[in-house]
């Protein structure tokens, strides 16, 4: 009897261990989805080493990617799209406020050396954006998407961005614009400076089905009729300038939810025909290598969707002339055209981090 | 054999546990009835059909509004049929513009956002059902925060954002004591991740698209697609973060079978057999002014071909 009332008081935790191991266990069965939290890039190691330094953005928090490593650098903020000068001492990149964004100019180190932009104000209607910032090739101008002037004659006030430039060393007032953007389609976005002065950057309007689209425009100088250099119907955006200023890399979405990762011949004014490098993912915000032999860029990894950091080698160059597209090239046919030998596989770089696919990585 | 009895007694009741909010929530917010009521507006028809048999295709309402206690009874920001076929793995999408003027079920004209907020679930459903010339055998409702936090809780979507969304005049009033107030927000294009909080601005932002609600509900459609993808990697053992996940924002009208069968049907739907409708301007719509308010008349003729193709 006593024996038995033992075994009986010894049991219970038996059960209450069993009861709570099953609890513990379905806990365990839960899917990826909910389970999967992001890490800081500095709690990971890189799967791959890329040469040269990298600058990302991860939850408004800029990283430092060198030698295998993450470091962070910068004050806190709300920090985004770091952009290196040329000669890769300083880098301009966006702080982010409640109902603003402005520019700043910092050193290597992340310490602010400059505001570059104050477009923050008590009055709402007032305030501005400011993103995408790029330095020009001579290292004297900073050009930017900046949400002014606002459209005041339509029904409601209309907010749009616009490719602005100002001096590096000067002040906000100097800044002037350059692009006129389509009402009411959110404007003229990722500008980039070019050596003869003149800017590529994307525009967005949308066509009388109501189809937003994104093309790559070609511009000579401030507020003169830019160029398309392609079609509608591909739906390019996010270039990104070789070192050498001879190719494009783009992403196309081809009017679907999926895309492709493109590179093409640029003359200075005009594209060549586009080889497709990645088809049918979600790549964003390509950037070049210091060498120009390879492409980094953005696309989700997992269940969880977040995106890492893929680097891709590029096979041989071209050898098409971009003269002989002409403008608008990037066709279909243009495609085709291309022969070359297939890309070898993207590596993944990073792994169970969240970088910001808004912000393209600044690479020397 | 005793000792066996009550280790499966114990492990039963650690499941118990476990599921226990499912349960909870499986009462609460789930199999809401609906009684709704018969028409007394002239000119519209009810049409009444049994709901639909388990594997049968069946329409859903899904309603989105605000939670946020700025009105006792809130308009409906987002109305979406959807039908599902689950034999066929087909699903329809038909949003319904929130500032279509139609004669309400509980009587009079109005802008369709305000059927929910005149008569609840049961108005939106009659109104939508009179009006559309479709059955609806279940509802939805989500507010604004469980939209939140349900992407949230499936660690935020992945989206193309075609163009910059803008707005100077987006409404300030989630997790702020003055609900009125406003803010400025910027989604930037590309390929992104989003959290709750930027896909509800993506999602909810309205005044610098040219294509106006249309241009919203796209949005909409888009967002509850990547919402499927997410859902469709999600298993039972989910459930419970997920019912907490929607705690108070969240109602329907599905029991939790179906609720059930539909997370297993979400896995095997495939992207291309996803039929989504927006009643643009001017084929379907056209823009115009009643009473000093700016609504969208609808084309009857045209909606009702479209909903009867997609809604039979």
């Amino acid at each position: 009897m006593i024996l038995r009332r033992v075994a009986v008081i010894l049991f219970v935790p038996v059960m209450l261990a069993f009861g709570s191991g099953v609890y513990l266990y379905l806990g365990t069965l839960k899917s990826k989805v909910v389970q999967e939290r992001p890490q800081l890039p500095t709690v990971t190691k890189p799967k791959f080493v890329l040469p040269g330094t990298m600058f990302v953005v991860q939850a408004g928090r800029l990283f430092k990617l060198e030698a295998g490593g993450f470091t962070e650098v910068g004050p806190a903020g709300d920090w985004s799209q770091p952009t290196l000068t040329p000669d890769h001492t300083r880098m301009v990149a966006v702080m982010r406020g409640g109902n603003s964004s402005d520019l700043y100019l910092l050193d290597l180190g992340g310490h602010i050396l400059k505001r570059l932009t104050k477009d923050d104000s008590r009055f709402l209607d007032s305030n501005h954006w400011a993103f995408y910032p790029r330095i020009s090739p001579d290292g004297a101008n900073v050009v930017y998407s900046f949400d002014s002037p606002k459209n005041l004659k339509g029904v409601q006030e209309g907010v749009d961005l616009s490719v602005w430039s100002m001096p590096l060393n000067g002040a906000q007032s100097q800044a002037r614009r350059w692009t006129d953007p389509y009402w009411y389609t959110g404007g003229d976005v990722t500008p980039i400076p070019l050596v003869s002065g003149g800017l590529l950057f994307v525009r967005h309007s949308i066509d009388p089905s109501t189809t937003v689209h994104s093309r790559i425009y070609y511009q000579s100088h401030a507020l003169a009729i830019a160029k398309p250099l392609t079609t509608e119907a591909d739906d390019c955006s996010q270039a990104a300038l070789s070192p050498d200023g001879t190719q494009l890399a783009m992403v196309c979405s081809h009017g679907k939810q999926t895309a492709t990762l493109e590179v093409a011949p640029f003359s200075g004014t005009t594209l060549g025909p586009a080889r497709v490098l990645l088809d049918g993912g979600l790549y964003a915000s390509p950037a070049w290598s210091p060498d120009g032999k390879a492409l980094a860029y953005f696309a989700p990894q997992g269940q969880a969707g977040h995106f890492q950091l893929w680097w891709l080698a590029l096979p041989v160059s071209p050898t098409t002339s971009p003269s002989a597209a002409g403008s608008a090239s990037t066709s279909a046919s243009a495609r085709a055209s291309s022969s070359l030998a297939p890309a070898p596989a993207p590596v993944q770089v990073t792994e169970g981090v969240d970088l910001s696919a808004t912000s393209p990585p600044a690479w020397y | 054999m005793l000792a066996l009895f009550c280790l499966m007694l114990s492990g039963t009741a650690g499941a118990a546990a476990y599921f226990f909010p499912v349960v909870v929530a499986g009462v609460g917010q789930t199999g809401q009835t609906v009684v709704v009521p018969p028409s007394r507006s002239p000119g519209s028809q009810a049409t009444p059909a049994p709901s639909a048999a388990p594997g049968s295709p069946f329409t859903v309402l899904l309603l989105g509004s605000d939670d946020d206690g700025k009105n006792k009874s809130p308009l409906t920001q987002s109305m979406i049929l959807i039908r599902v076929e689950p034999a066929t793995k087909h699903v329809t999408m038909l949003s319904i513009p929130r500032d279509l003027w139609v004669p309400l079920s509980t009587g009079g004209s109005a802008k369709i956002d305000a059927a929910y907020a005149y008569g609840g679930a049961a108005a939106a459903i009659a109104t939508v059902e009179r009006n559309f010339h479709v059955h609806i055998d279940e509802y939805a409702w989500v507010g604004l925060k469980g939209l939140i936090k349900l992407i949230d809780r499936l660690g935020g979507v992945d989206l193309l954002i075609t163009n910059p969304v803008l707005d100077d005049a987006y409404p300030d009033d989630i997790d702020t004591k003055f609900l009125y107030g406003y803010k400025r927000v910027a989604v930037l294009p590309g390929f992104q991740h989003l959290d709750g909080s930027h896909a509800l601005q993506y999602v909810r932002s309205r005044h610098n698209d040219v294509n106006g609600d249309f241009g919203r509900s796209a949005r909409q459609q888009q967002v509850l697609l990547a919402i499927k993808a997410k859902a469709s990697t999600l298993n039972a053992a989910d459930l419970p973060d997920i019912v907490d996940t929607l705690k108070g924002n969240f109602k329907t009208s599905m029991g939790l079978d179906r609720v059930r069968s539909l997370l297993g049907v979400a896995a095997a739907f495939d992207l291309a057999n996803i039929k989504q409708v927006v009643l643009y301007v001017p084929l379907y719509t056209s823009y115009g002014q009643i009473s000093g308010q700016s609504v969208i008349l609808p084309h009857w003729s045209q909606i009702l071909a479209v909903t009867k193709e997609n809604f039979p």
